[in-house]
């Protein structure tokens, strides 16, 4: 009897206890994740505004003034409500939200977006923004909720650089010297944002912990706590998301292909890259069109993205790829090793040939190799013979900014806006002044991509890129190879979970507010 | 002793800097400049701001500048600041020492001990079933990379069997002794199957060889046991290749332990080395090296400091 009733008040004492330590668990919800694994991560990197990458999980405690849609074709706005351009296109005015706070509370208003940009241009904090924003002569506030960013000439593709470039805080930062902001331990300690998260604990080396945002403006979010875990290894981070330890990760092509699993889904999308072989036009060997149209013929990429890529990529033969941009009745460049070789001896290619080509890269993915490798077999094919030679970044960088090099494979971005090309493409951003290591030098490409700057009518921006197309298409300044897929992996428990790969991440309206975990 | 021991501080010193000498101007001779590595192939940053990054950085002086402003300020207990974003350099090593040494530490210290005993078991049943099944494994723990058998770790009793986490220091929001213990079991474990394999071998050799010395069979005639004569008399003589092994297999270690870091996420040097390297970020590149090339050069100290206290008839000199 006295052990029967011990027992039971023993037992309901249990029950009471789990179901009290239930309720409190049952309350915060947490998701953990790799957030800074793949191309796009900067683990570790803290201001916004001096790296370029790692904008996924910026995103996620800082806000921009504008954000693509998760299909990434129509730009709208996040921290700015509204936006009108003169009819010159001199003038681009801002209406900000008016409900937007700080992480401490204060006030978001239009003096931290001029503080903002003011900032990038200020030569004491070199960053990579402001190459793209150059055109801004000065920033206007004209009240608490209207910026005016006045234009040395027209420029729609300003609204596409904004779309990373975070706002920070004027009362927070004003008072440090712009030259020790790039280093300042602001950023890693107490960084304030108007993201639907914010700082919570930073563990150096381990993981970064983010807390809901109670106030943000579009809703307080539903998952409690974001945590980014830091991994070393790649791969590491995809066997933490199959055992469950984590929720989301990147993954490689080689991991899809190799884990299935009912406990997380794979989402596929473009990656806006372009991957192309390029040729050092102060080489004369390539300069006749006919010898790179007989490389470009020699290599069979259909096949090269069926075995290699399994499926996940598509053929790109024109510098954009984005569909829209994309007319019909291309120069499709079959495969064709016979008229290849026809090509290339009415061009004299045996005479001028001299000793292999060095062929150039910075990838070192497996996928890559034996992309290179194929590559080095089909050319070999048609009498063009090169010697594929993997590098790391930095390397890869001196040798083609210094001239060292004939032929590279590598990858541009190229979207979500193709104005990101001109740098790379135009004649005058030919090394020093800019990143067109190949130097091309196509004065009616140079002119096509000075229009698509400026136009700011939709579908008449599309017939310039479409002419881009042709034109690129037809003279080949690079050989487009494919535009291939990214992959990341989420845990069957979220839901809500929007995600799109894009250079360098973040950019578009995921909705961090709306995830939950099941 | 102590003579030896300031004569023996004193040649290091030019030793440390030769290899600091060296390690600056190989690293400078790669191609790669620190700056490029702030804008990846396909970005761009105005020329006037990459030579604002250059002066902050101190680039833009001749590298024997570099070096001498360098070296005054490490004498001046200064390591630098990093490139990538202005941390002291000291700061972020001293952030990583501990997990480095509970890394390292545990791996040496669970090779050694396992690594010993197990010797000794060969020894002991030398011809016998067992001490062939620990050869065996100690030829494969000697042949087995240490990346592909920490990987192999990871993948079946991590990831297939769940028994240990998948890498990391703790779990987020956990952090106290257990957790980490559990966190470190598995790359420790698999860093000291270098030591584990190689000490076997050398001390059962070691032992065997001296087991057939004379005094050896004195002692036994004197009444002693085998096991007895085994640990009493026969191992103090053995101890000194294995001391040898250990002192010279030291900086094998560290460099698996490299490989371990990246695998396990486990947040030590070697990453933080790694991560330097990719960056090009100097500073960084030779604070770390600073540091792993005097532990290296004290643990060959130890180690000719040990042999004195192990056979009196080694005099240091």
């Amino acid at each position: 009897m006295k052990f029967q009733t011990g027992a039971q008040i023993v037992a309901a004492c249990v029950i009471a206890a789990s179901t009290l330590l239930g309720t409190a668990e049952a309350g915060a919800s947490t998701l953990t994740g790799a957030f800074d694994t793949g191309p796009a991560g900067a683990p570790q990197q803290f201001n916004p505004l001096t790296v370029t990458a790692g904008y996924s999980w910026f995103n996620k405690y800082f806000s921009t003034l504008v954000l693509y849609n998760v299909e990434m074709n129509k730009i709208s706005g996040d921290l700015a409500s509204d936006w009108t351009i003169a009819p010159d296109g001199k003038k681009i005015t801002f209406q900000l939200r008016k409900d937007v706070k700080w992480h401490d509370g204060q006030r978001f208003t239009a003096k931290d977006v001029k503080f903002t940009l003011d900032m990038l241009k200020n030569p004491d904090m070199p960053n990579q923004f402001w190459a793209r924003l150059s055109d801004i002569q000065s920033v206007d506030v004209v009240d608490d909720n209207t910026l005016v960013l006045n234009l040395d000439k027209p420029n729609i593709a300003l609204l596409d650089a904004l779309t990373n470039v975070m706002i920070v805080p004027q009362h927070a930062l004003a008072g440090i010297p712009v030259k020790d902001i790039r280093t300042s331990a602001w950023w890693k300690t107490q960084p304030i944002g108007t993201g639907p998260y914010k700082w919570g604990k930073y563990v150096p080396d381990q993981y970064l912990e983010l807390d809901a945002n109670s106030s943000y403006y579009r809703g307080r979010p539903r998952i409690d706590t974001l945590i980014n875990r830091y991994f070393k290894d790649d791969g590491a981070a995809v066997l933490a998301l199959q055992s469950g330890d984590i929720q989301y990760s990147y993954m490689s092509l080689a991991q899809v292909r190799n884990t299935k699993s009912d406990k997380f889904r794979t989402i596929a999308g473009p990656s806006r890259v372009l991957n192309y072989i390029g040729m050092n036009f102060k080489d004369p060997r390539f300069k006749d069109v006919r010898i790179r149209q007989a490389f470009l013929m020699a290599i069979d990429r259909a096949a090269l993205i069926k075995y290699l890529y399994a499926g996940e990529a598509k053929v790109a033969n024109c510098v954009v790829t984005d569909p829209q941009d994309v007319p019909a009745n291309l120069n499709p460049y079959a495969y064709d090793p016979a008229t290849a070789k026809q090509l290339l001896a009415q061009a004299g290619w045996s005479k001028i040939a001299g000793a292999p080509i060095e062929l150039l890269t910075y990838y070192n993915d497996p996928v890559s190799k034996n992309a290179m490798a194929v590559i080095q077999a089909m050319l070999g094919a048609v009498g063009v013979y090169v010697q594929p030679r993997f590098v790391d970044a930095p390397t890869y960088g001196e040798l083609v900014r210094t001239g060292q090099f004939s032929m590279v494979y590598a990858g541009i971005t190229n979207g979500p806006d193709p104005d990101v090309l001109s740098s790379v493409l135009k004649a005058d951003y030919a090394p020093p002044h800019g990143y067109n290591l190949m130097h091309v030098n196509m004065p009616e490409l140079d002119a096509l991509l000075d229009q698509g700057r400026t136009q700011t009518d939709v579908s008449a921006r599309t017939g310039i890129y479409q002419n881009v197309c042709r034109y690129t298409n037809a003279n080949l300044p690079w050989l487009p190879m494919l535009e291939a897929n990214r992959f990341a992996g989420v845990s069957n428990q979220v839901q809500g979970f929007l995600w799109t790969p894009a250079p360098g991440g973040g950019r578009y309206m995921e909705h961090a507010e709306r995830w939950s975990i099941k | 002793m102590t003579n030896y021991l300031i004569k023996r501080i004193l040649l290091n010193i030019p030793i440390l800097l030769a290899v600091l000498v060296v390690v600056f101007v190989f690293v400078r001779l790669a191609p790669g400049d620190p700056v490029d590595t702030f804008v990846p192939p396909g970005q761009d940053m105005t020329l006037e701001q990459k030579q604002v990054l250059r002066h902050q950085l101190g680039l833009d002086r001749p590298a024997y500048a570099q070096f001498y402003y360098w070296v005054k300020e490490v004498a001046q207990g200064n390591l630098g600041y990093r490139y990538k974003d202005g941390s002291s350099v000291s700061h972020e090593i001293e952030r990583r020492v501990p997990a480095t040494l509970l890394l390292t530490g545990t791996g040496i210290g669970i090779g050694v001990v396992l690594g010993v005993l197990l010797g000794l078991v060969g020894a002991h049943m030398k011809g016998s079933a067992v001490d062939h099944a620990l050869s065996l494994l100690a030829y494969i723990g000697v042949s087995g990379p240490v990346f592909l058998l920490g990987i192999l770790a990871l993948y079946f009793l991590s990831m297939t069997l769940g028994w240990f986490p998948t890498g990391g220091y703790a779990t987020p929001g956990k952090g106290g002794a257990v957790d980490i213990l559990w966190h470190l079991i598995l790359p420790a474990s698999v860093l000291s199957i270098q030591y584990v394999a190689m000490l076997m071998r050398y001390t059962r050799a070691s032992l065997i060889e001296v087991m057939t010395q004379d005094y050896i069979r004195t002692g036994r005639a004197k009444g002693l046991s085998r096991s007895q004569v085994l640990t009493r008399h026969a191992f103090r003589n053995a101890l000194i290749p294995i001391v040898t092994v250990i002192g010279s297999n030291f900086a094998n270690i560290i460099g698996g332990a490299v490989f371990l870091e990246t695998i396990f996420s486990w947040p030590g040097m070697g990453t933080l080395l790694l991560d330097g390297i990719g960056a090009r970020d100097y500073p960084l590149i030779m604070g770390i090296t600073l540091w792993i090339a005097i532990a290296v050069l004290i643990v060959n100290l130890l180690t000719d400091v040990i042999y004195a206290f192990i056979d009196p008839r080694i005099a240091l000199n």
